[in-house]
């Protein structure tokens, strides 16, 4: 059975097939597009889904959309009309929005991929995300928690899943909380009350948290207040994206924590108002990782179970999800690696299958590696075109060359295998450094990735070291198998780890495993044998603004365009050819062409 | 004292006539602001899309010429960005959201929605040839209309430069890849430029013809329903919901 799942029109849009039951391909449109946080009708997902299947669109079961759109055409107009007459303005923006192509969903995918009508279906977004978090890990019975900003009027569900011993599934909903209470809205509101885009820069606020002190955490429980049901509702005097897309917070929201930051002057920490954003960005981490853990205590108390499934956009909160981890009481917490809404198409396409149409349960991959592959061969003739030093190796000789690379201290772009899904790079297209200094980090954010120097980066290390230089608390190797959790740099090793422990001494780590990435395992023994210390600086191959790279020509596009030294795809590994007259690369151009 | 203007620099007829126009638009500084931070995503925006042209063309050299032009173009971005922010921070003002008159002086270039990846090398160098040509017109004009900030109008300046560069590679890398018919491509890009140009009036016309007709209904036949919406409301408790023991979770459905 060929089920196709789709997420769209929000952000992230992507496309994911499940084959008799098991996903053979996802990917983001984005990856595809270069349009970063594509939010189109992920055509070129679906494309290439289906072609890398090798299947025609008439050959599919079943289509199925992430969430249903007339549910969430009834929250935005019953929205709009409760907001009367604030909603004005916002009024005409959203129903063009949402007349003009979002309602029509059943109809633009069977017009799109040349299917009946009657193959399309539709979960509801919430759903998706905890088929999303509970079909794809590797426990028979777990409770499931799903949070983000909204989805059609849900905004936070728990209940439970269950594998049985006949191949049966269930996924159970047991509540939600809907909007406009939502803790994503709480925390994408300071992320625009902070200066960053919302939807994208959400982890930009948990970076700048570790530089403050939660000293506004009872302003911010002004804004969130528990209910006596055991959940939590937002005074909405403060807000207004429930009534206006112009800006989510209110004037009185401004009283209470003074004048927004302008996006476009960089934080200086330095500075008394500098200080106040971190402190702002501390409270709100804070309140809302209290929340969290409050109600996953609840739920663990009521389903008495030990695994917890975390899906939606707010499970890529490492820190709140570290501190579930310890505190909830689940032993184990399971975080797909694309828990935001990219990560529904799989949820969907799952969920349809198991659930829908009632199939046995299979064994999901253990992976995020469901993208395209890249060519080290086009990189080596891209690379000889333009005159650079491109070398085939071995495996082996490869690993050893780049081990040397990255001891000499050179930054090395790793492109392997097939793409990663979901936002984190997880050791297919990565940028690898060493992990010993602070110049190292400087180096990276001045020179190559152009962010805030108040970001971190995070570090990948074989699973079996990690307990050397890393506090893992009990259950967290599988939070850190997809760099869920943020965790401890051990204080002994700080020193040594400088360009990846971040101000409060944490870390987001990657934890290792040989079958999941055993190319970077080999590395990073490699590197470990040369320097002491099996660690690597691991950070997403993009440069700001710039989806991760996909295919060898784009991984080769922002080598040129960035300080990267070596760049390798598959067997293959290109240096820059440096030039008698030290000039650089654009004049070099330049002087060719004239 | 402006200097002579060299030819690649001359403004169209359309353009010089606006000039009060430009003048009057630059001559306030958050208009200044707005403006520059706008032409920086235009700039950033338009580089991602010659990077794109680089990644996708099968020719090495043009390859390597898309390459620096996208980095330029993302260097014109930072310098519009970093000039916005220093005039941000001298006038210590908030954001201005009002009139900002794009329509009448537009930022760089974009690629007029080209289809990047479908497209071949002769259209995208058609294309761009007429974007930098159209883009150092215009800049041109508001150097000119800059000399009260003399910082905004070298950046001006400078890019006015690169675009010379820009407009002269893609004409001539135009007619290396298509020497026997150039002038027919750039004759087409031309056409279409004219179609998206009145595609854009149209939608925009339409945008607010729909906007003032939805306007008109939620304030003719909404208020009735709102105020039902707001009773319903008033009657919700926040906090958990359990789901109805009517709901279909059928998947066929919609809603």
């Amino acid at each position: 059975m060929n089920i196709l799942g789709i997420s769209a029109h929000y952000h992230d849009s992507a496309a994911a097939l499940v084959v008799d039951g098991v996903p053979v391909c996802a990917v983001q449109e984005e990856r595809l597009s270069r349009h970063k946080g594509d939010a189109a009708f992920p055509l070129l997902a679906i494309e290439w889904c289906l072609q890398q299947a090798g299947i025609e669109p008439e050959a599919l079961d079943a289509v199925v959309f992430y969430e249903r759109p007339m549910l969430k055409f009834d929250r935005v107009l019953t929205c709009a009309l409760r907001a009367f007459p604030q909603s004005w303005r916002a009024f005409p923006k959203a129903m063009k929005n949402l007349l003009g192509e979002k309602v029509w969903m059943r109809g633009i995918i069977s017009s799109h991929l040349g299917v009946s009508a009657r193959k399309v279906l539709f979960t509801e977004h919430h759903q998706s995300h905890a088929a999303a978090a509970f079909l794809t890990a590797p426990t028979r019975r777990a409770a499931i928690m799903t949070a983000d900003a909204v989805g059609e009027w849900a905004t936070l569900s728990v209940g439970d899943g269950e594998r049985g011993s006949n191949g049966t599934t269930k996924i159970r909903r047991f509540r939600e909380i809907r909007f406009p209470h939502s803790l994503g809205m709480l925390y994408s509101t300071f992320t625009a009350y902070l200066g960053f885009k919302v939807n994208e820069d959400e982890y930009k606020v948990m970076g700048l948290a570790a530089y403050g002190q939660p000293t506004m955490v009872e302003q911010v429980r002004k804004l969130i207040r528990r209910t006596p049901d055991g959940a939590f509702a937002l005074d909405l005097n403060y807000f207004e994206f429930h009534t206006t897309a112009e800006r989510s917070y209110s004037p009185r929201f401004v009283e209470l924590f003074g004048p927004p930051r302008n996006p476009y002057e960089p934080i200086d920490l330095d500075t008394a108002e500098g200080q106040r954003f971190a402190d702002c960005a501390a409270s709100v981490q804070r309140v809302l990782e209290d929340t969290l853990v409050e109600l996953a205590q609840a739920l663990h108390r009521e389903t008495g179970l030990a695994d917890l499934c975390l899906g939606g956009g707010v499970a890529l909160n490492g820190v709140a999800n570290a501190r579930l981890l310890t505190e909830s009481g689940f032993e184990r917490i399971f975080v797909p690696p694309a828990p935001g809404d990219a990560g529904c198409a799989i949820g969907a396409a799952l969920y349809c299958d198991r659930i829908h149409f009632g199939n046995p349960d299979r064994d999901v991959p253990d992976h995020p590696f469901w993208g395209p592959s890249v060519d080290g061969s086009e990189l080596a003739r891209l690379a000889r075109e333009d005159g650079h030093f491109a070398e085939e190796f071995q495996d082996g000789a490869l690993i050893d060359q780049i081990a040397d690379d990255l001891a000499a201290g050179r930054i090395v772009g790793w492109m392997e295998g097939a793409l990663e899904f979901g936002p984190r790079a997880l050791g297919h297209r990565s940028i690898l450094a060493a992990p010993r200094t602070t110049e190292m980090r400087d180096r990276l954010n001045r020179e190559i990735k152009y962010r805030e120097p108040f970001r971190p980066f995070a570090p990948v290390v074989p699973i079996e070291a990690a307990g050397r230089y890393f506090d893992i608390p009990p259950g967290g190797t599988r939070l850190g198998r997809f760099m869920s959790g943020v965790f401890p740099v051990r204080p002994e090793r700080r020193s040594q780890l400088q360009a990846i422990t971040h101000v409060d001494g944490t870390a987001r780590v990657q934890l290792l495993d040989t079958a999941m990435a055993p190319r970077l395992h080999a590395l990073l023994e490699a590197y470990g044998r040369r320097t002491g210390i099996p660690v690597l600086l691991n950070t997403s191959f993009n440069l700001a603004g710039e989806p991760i790279v996909n295919r060898a020509v784009e991984g080769y596009s922002t080598f040129l365009r960035s300080k990267i030294d070596v760049l390798v795809a598959d067997g293959t590994r290109v240096t820059k050819r440096t030039s008698a007259t030290g000039s650089t690369e654009p004049e070099r151009m330049r002087e060719e062409v004239a | 004292m402006v200097d002579s203007p060299r030819p690649h620099e001359r403004p169209t007829a359309f353009d010089r006539m606006l000039t009060p126009v430009h003048r009057w638009i630059w001559s306030d500084t958050d208009r200044r602001v707005q403006k520059l931070l706008r032409f920086g995503e235009t700039e950033t925006d338009g580089g991602r899309d010659i990077l794109r042209a680089a990644e996708v063309t099968s020719d090495p050299l043009l390859r390597r010429l898309y390459l620096e032009h996208a980095i330029d173009e993302f260097r014109h971005g930072i310098l519009f960005r970093h000039r916005a922010a220093e005039l941000l921070r001298a006038s210590q003002t908030a954001s201005n959201t009002g009139f900002q008159g794009d329509w009448l002086a537009p930022g760089g270039h974009g690629l007029d929605d080209l289809q990047l990846d479908g497209e071949s090398d002769k259209t995208m160098l058609a294309f761009l040839h007429l974007s930098e040509k159209a883009a150092a017109s215009r800049f041109s004009v508001y150097r000119d209309v800059m000399q009260h900030d003399p910082p905004t109008r070298a950046i001006f300046e400078e890019i006015l430069h690169d675009e010379t560069f820009h407009m002269n590679y893609t004409l001539t890398q135009l007619a290396r890849v298509e020497p026997q018919q150039h002038k027919r491509h750039l004759w087409r890009a031309r056409l279409s430029r004219l179609w998206k140009a009145y595609l854009r009036l149209a939608t925009g016309l339409a945008a607010i013809l729909g906007s003032i007709l939805l306007t008109i209904q939620y304030f003719v036949l909404l208020p009735p329903f709102a105020w039902m919406a707001k009773r319903v409301a008033n009657r919700e408790h926040p906090g958990w919901t359990t789901g109805s023991p009517t709901r279909s979770d059928s998947l066929n459905r919609q809603y």
